[in-house]
């Protein structure tokens, strides 16, 4: 039986193996980046597996379980996007968001039962959560992209290109994310969409990325202004994810809070 | 940008105006047929402002990125300010975002703003690499928006108590009001399980459905598994909770939504257009730069 105990080995061995990664990458490895972090990648995915085999259940409950998703989904990100573009930083980025987020998980566990309430049974939960939180991931990367343009200063004008990419990438997957969710909401609760205070932020959220797309196509712009577009983004955001657990407004009004209020 | 502000201020002024004068938007009374004529009304304003856009100043700002990003930046604000406040049916103003004129006119000005910018790519398409994906995510948010919007006076949710041994003709509506059912439902046997530990595993109802139609159907409605007959989804929705597994009656919902297919076809299409941003998203970029 795989529980969190196990979690530490294959943590450390995973982490070990991007950090490999994340090295060969800044001195040009490709193949040695590609093949430390697809290894690591497959050693933290059976951990998930094993998990998900023996909760029988998707790991998809709890913080502390997405979060687990989210470490996995970080380097996973970050390898498909050096694919693409070639960036030598991105993998170490990558390997210490995961790094951060496994950490939490070490340190403050919420470890879980096995029950998963009927409203989560069915086969929407598992691609509508996963394709959320990797683009959460993608949208993680544009925000760190963003901070860093505008510490550094000077010209951001060829730079501005990778986060365009990452945000087109991220917001891609928070559009089948949501729409995912208001295809599952139907057949869950009989509405697509209820305004319910996690649709509501999801909205806000999503706008908000729209926001930085189209003002970003404007002929005359000013880039340091879109990247504070996308650093506001990334913390409404956070709002939408974990925030609304701790607002007044949404107290005891959400159903994604999962108490099962049936009468 | 400035112009883009002024108006979209205007428009929540206006709103501020309406809602003092008149009071929140009855969505009520946007009942069939009153849904459809408005639509066909709002689709010849679109039209129009289209034509006339070279005519008329106003009818070509709306159509350009100035009048899209602050309009979108309205949106946010005023939809953060419904994720900040308690929403209750009952409730005035930011209580009941969805009843307040500023922000139905912000939203309306969207779908205004996307239907000029659709028709006039509808009318100069060149390039299906770019025109492909802007249409399946604009158009798909345009028919997602107004449909969902206008269609949902007509969507019915009542609840309907079934019990054993007894066809049930009536469910009750949100109001509270008794309504006679095109359908009888009898509870044949409410299942419930649950794990070791007492929490709940399953909710089911084993229900027997005779239609108006003549239809005579047995199944089995879950929790995440409404059974759909002659438009109406039904729903597992409660039980009697002292009872437990033992229950002897058990609340369905029952949902129609005539709307649904075209909300449906805009949703499909902005799937099919955030997969397009993913695979040609990054590309058309690099070719520009």
């Amino acid at each position: 039986m795989m529980d969190w105990s196990c979690f530490i080995y294959f943590a450390i061995t995973a982490v070990l193996l991007w950090g490999v990664g994340a090295w060969a990458a800044w001195r040009d490895k490709a193949a040695l980046a590609f093949s430390t972090t697809i290894v690591g990648l497959l050693v933290f995915f059976s951990f998930i597996l094993s998990m998900w085999i023996s909760l029988e259940r998707p790991p998809l409950r709890t913080m502390g379980e997405t979060r687990l998703w989210y470490s996995f989904f970080l380097p996973l990100a970050g390898i498909i996007v050096y694919s693409r573009w070639r960036y030598k930083w991105i993998l170490s980025f990558s390997t210490l968001l995961a790094l951060v987020f496994i950490c939490v998980n070490l340190f403050k566990p919420e470890i879980h039962d096995k029950t998963l309430m009927p409203a989560l049974q069915s086969p929407w939960f598992a691609p509508h959560v996963i394709v959320y939180m990797f683009a959460y991931a993608v949208l993680g990367a544009s925000a760190i992209m963003a901070i860093y343009l505008i510490i550094r200063g000077k010209d951001v004008k060829s730079e501005m290109n990778i986060t365009d990419n990452l945000v087109y990438v991220g917001l891609a997957f928070m559009t089948i994310g949501m729409l995912f969710g208001a295809l599952w909401a139907k057949e869950a609760w009989g509405h697509y969409w209820s305004w319910d205070p996690k649709e509501t932020w999801a909205a806000i959220t999503w706008l908000s990325y729209l926001v930085y797309v189209h003002y970003r196509q404007l002929p005359r712009h000013r880039e340091r202004l879109a990247l504070w577009i996308l650093i506001v983004s990334f913390v409404l955001l956070q709002m939408c994810w974990w925030g609304i657990n701790y607002l007044p407004s949404a107290q005891g009004s959400s159903v994604h809070t999962y108490n099962m209020s049936e009468t | 940008m400035k112009e883009g502000f002024l108006l979209g201020g205007g428009l929540v002024i206006t709103g501020l105006i309406l809602e003092l004068s008149v009071g929140p938007v009855m969505w009520e009374a946007f009942a069939w047929p009153a849904n459809g004529i408005v639509l066909a009304g709002f689709l010849t304003i679109i039209a129009i402002m289209y034509l006339l856009r070279k005519k008329i100043y106003a009818f070509q700002f709306i159509g350009s990125y100035h009048a899209a990003i602050p309009t979108m930046v309205y949106a946010v604000i005023l939809t953060i300010i419904m994720g900040l406040t308690r929403q209750n049916i009952n409730g005035t103003w930011f209580n009941n975002m969805l009843t307040f004129w500023p922000f139905v006119l912000v939203y309306v000005f969207i779908a205004v703003i996307l239907g000029v910018i659709i028709l006039r790519r509808l009318m100069h398409l060149n390039n299906w690499k770019r025109d492909l994906p802007f249409l399946l995510n604009h158009l798909g948010l345009f028919l997602a928006l107004t449909t969902a919007t206008l269609g949902n006076a007509d969507m019915q949710r009542v609840k309907m108590i079934t019990s054993i041994g007894e066809p049930e003709w009536r469910a009750l509506t949100t109001g509270g009001a008794i309504k006679e059912m095109p359908l009888a439902i009898e509870l044949k046997q409410f299942i419930m399980e649950t794990y070791d530990d007492g929490s709940p595993k399953r909710f089911a109802s084993e229900i027997q459905i005779l239609t108006k139609t003549g239809k005579n159907i047995e199944t089995v409605v879950d929790v995440n598994k409404p059974y759909e007959v002659d438009g109406w989804k039904i729903y597992q929705y409660g039980y009697d909770t002292e009872m437990g597994p033992m229950s002897q009656t058990s609340i369905l919902e029952l949902v129609s939504d005539p709307w649904l297919p075209l909300v449906y076809t805009g949703i499909y299409m902005m799937l099919a257009g955030a997969v397009c941003m993913f695979v040609l998203g990054g590309k058309k970029k690099e070719i520009i730069t």
